[in-house]
């Protein structure tokens, strides 16, 4: 294992990336700033003398994950396609969870991007807090998930646990997951679990290489999915429907490439 | 017109807009769906509304669009909230403006019955005793069977 950041004499080294081959690159970093319960409360009540505080460390995240190569002097300028920021308010523990998600088509891995989010995010909190507690403490800020790239998938350990736990205010909180080493040159089926049906199975988007299913319809997605990961057998409990590109599916509808195939659970709006 | 939207509306706003300088509207039904504090547990707190961006609104127009299929109807609006609610939030809005009542009062009610069992959404109600996704109903599938039998 060798420090790709550094040459070999041990010298500083931006690491040249024009020869490597655009991928999708996806990470997940999460962090948390602990507060007093009552600093919490002013919080969710939006009652702090500076405003709107999730909405201000949201944008103040984001913000600075597109700046990212201005702080770290060894990164590269990204052009992010994604980048989000969300909260969770966890009175149990009287603190604020930050997850940030980075996304990009590109030649470099985005966790330093979706770091500095969660990083920025927790410093803007306790920017937008600290004229009532200053005993604010941020911490356990680390990379949960990251896709793509010549390093391979990397999924931390804890936060598979993690993602049972809902984050009620992002509608994708479970970090992506590719199966079968699907590259983005791959032609691939993606796969988005809903709702119930997410928190349940603990897996939000995944994406499949279209040649690992057996037959190329949603009966043969639902089979490749269950060898390729054992959180899928849950796909069989319960009643779970199914929509490919947004229109309600049976096990017999055909599948193609970059279909976007969608489980959930019967729908209770209204 | 059909928004699915975080913020709360008004119905009477949203019922004087479709109204505005129409003389050829003779009813309108307005149903406003509220937040709960009862429902599979006795203490909701609060409740979660997730959607799938795209489809939802996609099935709410289909929904819509059997809706004309079957009555004469000037104007129809649909608004459904997503995000956290808290009990007495309002959190569906269905207007529907028709020459006459009947076709009005039955237009809402189909529309309501549909939206519910085939519109992605999904609630997640929240109480002190802890979280859950709620279950679909056995009753609201009924509500929504009846409009197959009455062929017209």
């Amino acid at each position: 294992m060798t420090l790709s950041h550094l040459n070999a004499r041990g010298e500083a080294n931006m690491v040249d990336v024009g020869d490597k081959a655009a991928t999708r690159r996806e990470a997940t970093a999460t962090g948390s700033i602990s507060m007093a319960p009552e600093t919490l409360a002013l919080l969710s009540d939006g009652k702090l003398p500076k405003g709107d505080v999730l909405a201000t460390a949201r944008i103040a995240g984001i913000q600075a994950a597109k700046r990212t190569h201005e702080l770290i002097p060894l990164c590269h300028q990204l052009a992010l396609s994604k980048v989000s920021v969300d909260f969770e308010i966890d009175a149990e523990s009287s603190c604020v969870r930050v997850s940030a998600t980075c996304r990009l088509t590109g030649r470099t891995g985005v966790e330093m991007e979706a770091l500095t989010a969660v990083s920025v995010a927790c410093l803007t909190l306790y920017d937008m807090c600290k004229a009532v507690d200053k005993e604010m403490e941020i911490g356990e800020i680390h990379v949960d998930a990251k896709q793509g790239g010549k390093s391979g998938d990397y999924l931390r350990r804890s936060a598979t646990a993690a993602t049972a736990t809902p984050i009620v205010t992002s509608p994708e909180n479970s970090p992506a997951l590719t199966l079968g080493l699907a590259s983005a040159a791959e032609q691939c089926v993606r796969v988005k679990c809903l709702a119930e049906l997410r928190e349940r199975l603990g897996v939000g988007e995944a994406s499949v290489p279209l040649d690992r299913l057996p037959s190329a319809d949603v009966a043969g997605l639902k089979q490749a999915l269950k060898s390729l990961d054992d959180r899928f057998k849950g796909l069989e409990e319960g009643r779970v429907l199914c929509a490919v590109n947004q229109v309600m599916a049976s096990d017999g509808t055909r599948l193609t490439c970059e279909d976007e195939v969608a489980f959930f659970p019967p729908v209770t709006g209204g | 017109m059909i928004r699915v939207q975080h913020e709360a509306f008004d119905a009477g706003h949203e019922q004087r807009l479709m109204l505005e300088h129409r003389t050829d509207i003779g009813a309108v039904v307005s149903f406003t769906g509220l937040v709960r504090d009862f429902n599979e547990r006795p203490d909701v707190t609060a409740l979660t509304l997730e959607h799938y961006p795209g489809m939802t609104e996609a099935s709410l127009a289909e929904i819509e669009a059997e809706a004309r299929q079957r009555w004469p109807l000037d104007e129809v609006t649909l608004i459904h909230r997503i995000g956290r609610l808290e009990p007495g939030d309002p959190i569906v809005l269905v207007v529907v403006a028709s020459a006459h009542r009947r076709a009005a009062f039955e237009a809402c009610e189909f529309l309501m019955d549909h939206l519910k069992t085939r519109a992605p959404f999904w609630k997640k109600e929240h109480t002190d005793s802890g979280d859950y996704w709620v279950s679909e109903r056995r009753q609201d599938h009924d509500d929504a069977k009846r409009w197959e039998v009455a062929s017209q």
